[in-house]
């Protein structure tokens, strides 16, 4: 079971904004750790994991809850 | 380059500022709302400086928006909620001292049939709070009244006001433009519904501004366009200008405060010991901690910032925005202080690089620029 050290809401955040804040937090997070993000259906889920794995981060889970996803990035 | 002493009217940006600015210049970023590389590092640089200026106010991050600069951010603040919430009611109240950015929309706003009361202020330009909430009927949907007044200084009391709206429903602006970084501001504490804040008077770059806006409300849009925040302000993002003013408010320094108010009080002193004829405008404690403003017996605001100017020594008379025309100031009119002082104010304003020794020549300047005016006269 992996440890969830932060989470992030990104409900209603747009696209490129929802990336820069989770690249934000993740830039302040230790090697190896993980965070957890909310993103909404559409434009966000397709653009969001890849912005992350273009910056070198790993999804480790992607998950959708209703109508929005659920992302597990490691550091 | 003289010593200047108008940094209400504006600051120069703090090297740190400059840096972080130049370094955004020369990184490649894209456009903000691109989904490129490019982009996304941009808009990490938008949403750090939006990160540390609504924490600074104890905001969440989402309740920021960035605009052009404080005069926007007030036209949007008086249009948008009265476009937003016209079906609501048509009543407005200001205080009579605000800046012109919103006083003319006031007055627009009047011409497409709102109604708006403008509360008077006392002698030393404090709003009673008990003068809201007899201007307020059913049909007040906003209530605008600044932190820090841009000429006199005069320090409202927006915790009073702002609890005082939040009972009675109304929505509360305040304008922060003057005492951003000077006053601690707390949102939450304050009961602040929508604040301005402003760039180039914190050491940021010039064209950019900022509005709180607390979760849930809405205003409707000064400019269509694009959906950028929010729909809000449509306009591609200032990346360097917003850079900037996450830097000048993330250096901004609480001591520097203290300082500059020990300095204020040294120069109110000195000009009240050394120069007669000096009073003092606007209120000696409820006072944003940079603000000085005197009127002279028996010479213009406008004569003595002449002198002054030849001598290097920067000032202003009335407000900046006001200083090309020859009308009173708006501000001191309403004091009641009467005309002949109104005409005689001059305004000196300090940043966090003003000396004592700079003070020190200014008093100077002005006891012998006062007394040669005089003995013309």
């Amino acid at each position: 079971m992996k440890k969830i050290e932060e989470s992030i809401d990104l409900s209603g955040v747009p696209c490129p904004m929802n990336a820069a804040r989770a690249l934000l937090k993740l830039a302040q997070m230790q090697d190896n750790s993980f965070l957890e993000i909310i993103l909404d259906d559409g434009e966000p889920i397709v653009n969001v994991p890849g912005a992350l794995e273009d910056e070198g981060y790993r999804i480790m889970v992607k998950e959708r809850r209703g109508k929005q996803w659920m992302l597990q990035i490691q550091k | 380059m003289g010593i200047y002493l108008d940094h209400a009217a504006t600051t120069f940006p703090d090297p740190k500022v400059l840096q972080a600015v130049s370094r955004c210049c020369q990184q490649g970023l894209g456009n903000a709302s691109a989904q490129h590389r490019a982009g996304v590092q941009a808009a990490m640089v938008v949403e750090h400086a939006r990160q540390v200026i609504a924490g600074s106010i104890h905001a969440d991050s989402q309740e920021l928006y960035f605009f052009s600069g404080g005069t926007e951010v007030n036209n949007a603040v008086m249009k948008g909620i009265a476009g937003a919430r016209r079906k609501y009611g048509r009543h407005i109240i200001v205080s009579a001292i605000e800046h012109p950015s919103i006083l003319e929309p006031a007055r627009w706003l009047e011409k497409q049939g709102f109604r708006v009361s403008y509360v008077p202020v006392d002698r030393q330009g404090r709003v009673d709070p008990d003068d809201i909430r007899r201007s307020m009927t059913k049909k007040t949907i906003l209530v605008s009244v600044m932190q820090a007044n841009n000429e006199i200084g005069t320090v409202q009391p927006v915790k009073a006001i702002g609890q005082l709206c939040r009972q009675q429903g109304v929505y509360f602006h305040t304008d922060a433009s003057q005492s951003f970084t000077k006053i601690p501001i707390d949102v939450r504490r304050d009961y602040l519904d929508l604040v301005t804040l402003s760039s180039h008077k914190v050491h940021g770059p010039k064209g950019v501004g900022a509005l709180y806006m607390r979760q849930g409300i809405q205003i409707d849009p000064l400019m269509h366009g694009g959906s950028h925040e929010h729909g809000i302000r449509a306009g591609t993002y200032n990346t360097e200008g917003i850079a900037g003013f996450g830097k000048a408010v993330e250096i901004s320094d609480r001591r520097d405060i203290v300082r500059m108010r020990r300095l204020r009080d040294y120069f109110i002193r000195q000009v009240e010991m050394h120069v007669p004829g000096a009073r003092l405008n606007g209120s000696r404690q409820a006072r944003v901690c940079n603000n000085v403003n005197f009127s002279f017996e028996g010479l213009t605001g406008k004569g003595l910032f002449s002198v002054l100017n030849k001598k290097n020594i920067f000032v202003a008379t009335g407000s900046a925005c006001a200083s090309n025309e020859l009308k009173v100031s708006h501000v001191l009119q309403a004091l009641g202080i009467g005309q002949e002082r109104a005409n005689g104010a001059v305004r000196m304003t300090l940043s966090k690089w003003t000396t004592k020794k700079e003070i020190d020549a200014v008093v100077k300047a002005i006891r012998s620029s006062v007394n040669k005016i005089r003995v013309q006269a």
